[in-house]
């Protein structure tokens, strides 16, 4: 039963659960690799969490010249190998999101790989199961296709942003108003 | 939208890019590398047998032993004559020289250049292989003429009771 990570924006609390979870988790070693954004600051409190789209064609990996970021065969584009990793930062540059973070002490980029010691047995990763508001969830395809259809998709297509940046995305995001074309994004 | 370069899968199932976990290469680079290490460690670990044989070897020779051998009677050969004979093995040939009256000596005599016999020139008392004219001191075996480089093994030999017995070879000495 292969799930999916769904984030549902709108339901953002902003409570930071997710970073806390990422921080806590084991191997993470204290640094969370998850974000929350303000979507529009100093305007209103609307928050969102963005962990790591895991892209079906990731431009960081595409960019990395040592082929340290890998897709797992679940979908999830891994962390750099720290065996491969030289430190380049392509992918922090090539990244359209922003997700991979860079540590200057180990020389390594980290990002968040779907919990994939988790995900690849089913369990959700750990941003998931802590998320009180059901913000961040672990679905299956068909229970995405039923919150695809509450949308009207102008495109047909369920990516992150309208022109899209990068292709399809491993994770799926409701954008309310983008995907109908009804707000803009800037 | 469709020149963009994001077909899927991309293709890039080769041997300088792949991202893909499962297509990753059995032997990479890093592999490789290793893999030769480990055979050389392999092959340098695997010839420690044939260096243990040859410190047998070389341990044992001084003090090899052969059976006594007896060559000739004393009555069968005269002053500045020579017989051939074979010492320690059946194929290694070897030659006796008496000298004077008390005085033998003995060479294995395949010469030291490419293994012709050796033989004994009485008229120029000097010892001469026949092939390439190497010729050989015949009182310590020493080249001093042609190809060879290197002395006759010597032959130790002992006179007992009436005939002249091959003991041991000298150990060569470079």
């Amino acid at each position: 039963m292969k799930k999916r990570l769904y984030l549902e924006l709108e339901n953002c609390i902003g409570c930071r659960s997710c970073l806390a979870a990422c921080t806590q988790c084991g191997g993470h070693e204290e640094r969370n690799r998850n974000y929350v954004y303000d979507v529009n600051p100093l305007v209103n409190r609307q928050t969102m969490p963005l962990m790591c789209l895991h892209c079906e064609n990731p431009a960081c990996a595409r960019s990395c010249p040592a082929q340290a970021i890998q897709i797992h065969e679940t979908g999830a584009v891994l962390s750099a190998l720290v065996e491969k990793c030289i430190g380049c930062q392509n992918c922090t540059i090539a990244c359209p999101y922003g997700i991979p973070k860079f540590d200057t002490e180990q020389n390594l980029m980290y990002k968040c790989d779907m919990c994939i010691d988790r995900s690849k047995d089913g369990i959700p990763p750990m941003c998931a199961s802590v998320c009180p508001s059901n913000t961040i969830q672990w679905l299956s395809d068909s229970e995405i296709e039923a919150k695809k259809n509450q949308f009207n998709l102008n495109n047909g297509k369920w990516v992150t942003s309208m022109p899209f940046l990068e292709g399809e995305t491993n994770v799926k995001v409701n954008l309310p108003g983008i995907l109908q074309g009804v707000t803009k994004l800037f | 939208m469709t020149d963009k370069n994001n077909k899927i899968p991309f293709d890039e199932d080769n041997y300088t890019h792949n991202i893909n976990r499962n297509n990753e290469r059995k032997l990479d680079r890093r592999g490789f590398m290793k893999t030769l290490v480990g055979a050389a460690g392999v092959f340098a670990v695997s010839s420690l047998p044939w260096g243990a044989v040859a410190a047998k070897e070389l341990a044992g020779l001084s003090d090899k032993k052969y059976p006594k051998q007896k060559i000739t009677d004393i009555k069968s050969i005269a002053v500045g004559d020579a017989v051939d004979f074979a010492f320690p093995g059946e194929h290694d040939s070897a030659i006796l020289v008496r000298l004077s009256e008390n005085k033998y000596v003995a060479y294995q005599n395949a010469c030291t250049h490419l293994r012709c016999p050796v033989f004994w020139d009485k008229k120029e008392e000097e010892m001469i292989c026949p092939c390439h004219h190497g010729k050989f001191n015949v009182n310590t075996g020493v080249p001093f003429a042609g190809p060879p480089r290197r002395p006759l093994p010597e032959i130790v030999v002992k006179v007992e009771n009436g005939a002249v017995y091959a003991v041991r070879v000298k150990r060569y000495e470079a």
